[in-house]
């Protein structure tokens, strides 16, 4: 059997993988990306706060500092190219009393040296003007007009989708668990599966540790997996903040959140709790309790009773502190991307590009393709029937009556979208491929109502039987056979 | 086009307020009834259990209705979605089969029915796995759908249809382990505990809630706990049980989108729309019947108060209003021009 080979492997299709097969995707390699999940975004990507932080909190002369700004003020041009929701609605860290005013202060000073645009410190009336639910006992914050919200794995669909229509392969399911190298190509395996590189970046995330060491190389610190939680609010409360709101931060980390997200809910939290597992996402009683805690103290009257749904990401964090993006120093041309945690998906662009550089200075040559294409697919950018415009639902209808077959009613899916999610570059093939790709399920009834429609789409469309629809990964069987 | 009532929603309470509108002389070719699914009818669609008007089935009770309203002459769409209604009373509507329309009204009556509460009400810890489904979900499941959503199921909630389901599933094959409640009364009727549980062997805890979920693709066990008098788990009465579906029944709140859209008020209380006495919203000429209005006890209310509702919207109907003439022969211009067929 011949291996494929690959000027450029990618393992891992979080947001920093994805974003640098994006920016590769540009010029005439041959590339592919590696991912353990059945997903793009299956890792940290997909549950965070969704937030483009504006580079305040990364210390001076960091790294994390310059790819945070640097990528704050890149996330524009990518999502208006690849037609990613992002929304620039700036953020606010609130501060109580005279220390946490002077804790403001050094982090504006702090900001202004990393180069953040537009920091001020708001008094009282300012902030009640810009957020008149926040507490009454907040007396300052710091505004960050340049930070934003953006969905994190529909960014990593974008830019995955991008690549994928530029030529790139994918490769899910395929868990690295051996790495040779014969001094000119890496032979990356998965079980029995294989390919050839000239070229890796380890963009493995929570793993990323344990990619190094496959090739005895060992990463200058450790990586720690830590769990946030969070709550989502119904759409009904998505008015309550227009900002996201932080407390000053303290010696545990930039704290619980308040903020709305691009599709219009409330998202709160995360705590930052040290878990065995780097898979354990799951969440606690403690912690939601404590996250509620810490969204009362920013807005007491926020309404947790609208709660719709609760999850929990796992973050790598570095005992180091920083970003570490470096040629492996026992391997040439293998690129570690590691420790990659927040604000690692505001800076994805840059760190992205910062791995580019790293190819480049290696030795990879960068020519720029011929026939690049600049959206989502040859067709163009997708659009979902709730994002289109009376014009173009319209148009979408008459070309396809699919699209005006309503399927999740509380996020206005239709089958269209369903179908289109199906047959995209990357292939949606599970209940929850689907919903995180068109929202159908993540509405207020959490998919009571259409989950059984889009599990019969998925059938037919795949040619498979309803009760071999999965919700996320192969043992995950919506249904358990026929009734008597 | 335009219509002089459009009824959104085909369940009982759309349905009777359709009989009941022309009952009330309103001509049938002036109704226009609008419903999302392949079917009339709703939810009594997968209500195969009895207890609907004395004792027929809830498909039974459809099918009855549907009969009477066509036989009427009232036009019925199904595959029909309402994207909007705004307080002019346009809706913009789609649909398959006529694809995407505006069309006027001259007064709605909203019998969108209900949603289910989802599982974030509950926040249980734990996993997020296969398996963890709604009562109303499960119900599809098996009456509509003939799949079993799990064949060792926990059931948390005390509503009839938190009953009913673990009835069916037990009468399906499967087995119910036990049935939680975490207050201290069932919400729904004392005797619906002798009559679906009992007979086969169904426990059923007040008092108790599901804490924690386990299984990582599918789900593998859940932890159950006493609660004290304030609802919170009292941990040494923790016990861990295996099973491979939970399922969940949480209440409902009443279908508003479409309502909040249009710009109705809502009732913090009921999560409805407010009404007046005679049904109307906030919005002019924009009534609400059924569970759509707010969650009712049981569907005997829910056929009086639809009959109520369109007696109120033929008393509208009837009043002659100048002002609202000249509102609306605006609007049709507007819609003339926007409509695509």
């Amino acid at each position: 059997m011949s291996i494929k080979s690959y000027d450029v492997v990618i393992i891992g299709a979080g947001i920093t993988g994805t974003m640098t097969a994006f920016q590769i995707a540009k010029y005439s390699l041959k590339v592919a990306v590696l991912e353990a999940g059945i997903d793009v975004a299956s890792g940290s990507t997909r549950a965070n706060s969704a937030i483009v932080h504006a580079g305040y909190d990364a210390k001076e002369g960091t790294l994390k500092a310059l790819l945070n700004v640097k990528g704050c003020e890149m996330m524009e041009n990518i999502t208006s190219q690849l037609g990613v929701h992002y929304k620039k609605n700036g953020s606010l860290v609130i501060g109580f009393n005279a220390r946490d005013l002077e804790e403001l202060k050094k982090l504006k000073e702090r900001g202004e040296t990393n180069g953040v645009k537009g920091l001020c410190i708001l008094n009282r009336s300012e902030l009640q003007k810009m957020e008149p639910n926040v507490s009454k006992d907040a007396k300052y914050a710091l505004y960050a007009p340049s930070a934003g919200i953006v969905c994190p794995y529909d960014l990593a669909y974008a830019v995955a989708e991008n690549s994928k229509t530029n030529g790139t392969d994918y490769y899910f399911e395929f868990k690295v668990d051996k790495i040779d190298y014969d001094g000119d190509y890496y032979t990356i395996c998965a079980g029995e599966q294989r390919v050839k590189a000239k070229y890796v970046v380890n963009a493995a995330g929570c793993y990323a540790d344990e990619i190094a060491k496959m090739i005895n190389d060992d990463l200058p610190f450790e990586i720690i997996p830590r769990r946030g939680e969070y709550m989502l609010l119904d759409k009904s409360e998505g008015k309550v903040a227009k900002h996201t709101i932080f407390v000053t931060p303290n010696e545990k980390g930039k704290g619980i959140l308040v903020s709305p997200t691009v599709d219009g809910n409330i998202i709160v939290g995360p705590n930052a709790n040290i878990v065995d597992s780097k898979a354990d996402t799951s969440v606690t009683e403690d912690g939601l309790d404590e996250i509620a805690k810490g969204a009362r103290i920013i807005m007491p009257g926020i309404n947790l009773g609208a709660v719709i749904t609760t999850f929990a990401g796992v973050r790598p964090t570095p005992t180091s502190g920083d970003f570490y993006i470096k040629e492996s120093e026992k391997c040439k041309n293998f690129v570690h991307a590691a420790g990659i945690e927040s604000p690692g998906l505001a800076s994805a662009p840059a760190v992205s590009e910062y791995i580019v550089e790293i190819l480049k200075n290696a030795g990879l040559s960068l020519r720029k393709k011929r026939k690049y294409i600049e959206t989502r697919t040859p067709k163009g950018n997708c659009k979902i029937f709730y994002e289109m415009t009376e014009e173009e639902r319209k148009e979408a209808i008459k070309n396809d009556p699919r699209y005006a077959k309503m399927i999740c009613r509380c996020e206005m899916v239709t089958e269209g979208d369903i179908v289109d999610a199906i047959n995209r570059p990357i292939r949606a093939k599970t209940i929850d491929m689907v919903k995180r790709r068109t929202r159908a399920g993540m509405g207020r009834c959490q998919g009571a109502h259409c989950r059984t429609k889009v599990a019969e789409i998925i059938a037919r469309e795949l040619n498979i039987d309803i009760s071999e629809v999965k919700k996320f990964s192969s043992n995950s069987n919506l249904l358990l056979g026929k009734t008597k | 086009m335009k219509k002089k009532l459009v009824i959104i929603g085909s369940g009982p309470s759309g349905l009777v307020s359709a009989m009941t509108a022309v009952k009330s002389g309103i001509s049938a070719s002036d109704i226009l009834v609008l419903e999302r699914e392949n079917e009339l009818g709703g939810t009594l669609n997968q209500c195969i259990h009895t207890g609907f008007m004395k004792n027929l089935t809830g498909t039974e009770l459809a099918s009855n209705l549907i009969k009477a309203v066509k036989k009427l002459g009232i036009e019925c769409r199904t595959e029909s979605c309402v994207l909007s209604l705004t307080p002019e009373k346009i809706l913009t509507v789609i649909s398959p089969k006529q694809g995407y329309q505006k069309i006027q009204a001259e007064a709605v009556i909203l019998a969108m029915g209900c949603r289910e509460q989802s599982r974030g009400v509950l926040s249980i810890g734990g996993t997020r796995p296969a398996g963890v489904l709604s009562a109303g979900a499960a119900q599809k499941y098996i009456n509509i759908d003939g799949y079993m959503p799990g064949k060792k199921t926990v059931v948390i909630g005390s509503t009839d249809i938190a009953f009913i389901i673990a009835r069916r599933l037990a009468i399906e094959g499967g087995r119910v382990i036990t049935v939680v409640e975490p207050k201290g009364a069932p919400l729904s009727d004392k005797k619906n505990i002798k009559e679906y549980l009992h007979p086969f062997n169904i426990p059923f805890e007040l008092n108790h809630n599901v804490t924690k979920i386990y299984g990582k693709e599918r789900i593998e066990a859940v932890d159950i706990c006493q609660l004290d008098k304030k609802g919170k788990p009292i941990k040494k009465t923790k016990r861990k049980l295996e099973c491979d579906s939970l399922v969940y029944s949480c209440g409902y709140t009443p279908d508003v989108d479409i309502a909040v859209g249009a710009g109705a008020r809502i009732k913090r209380d009921t999560k409805g729309p407010y009404t007046k006495r005679n049904y109307e919203t906030t919005i002019s000429g924009v009534f609400v019947t059924g569970n759509a209005h707010y969650i009712h006890k049981n569907i005997d209310k829910i056929l009086k108060e639809s009959v109520a509702v369109a007696e109120a919207v033929a008393k509208f109907l009837q009043k002659p209003n100048q002002q609202k003439k000249e509102k609306k022969n605006e609007d049709n211009a507007h819609i003339n021009s926007e409509n695509q067929e």
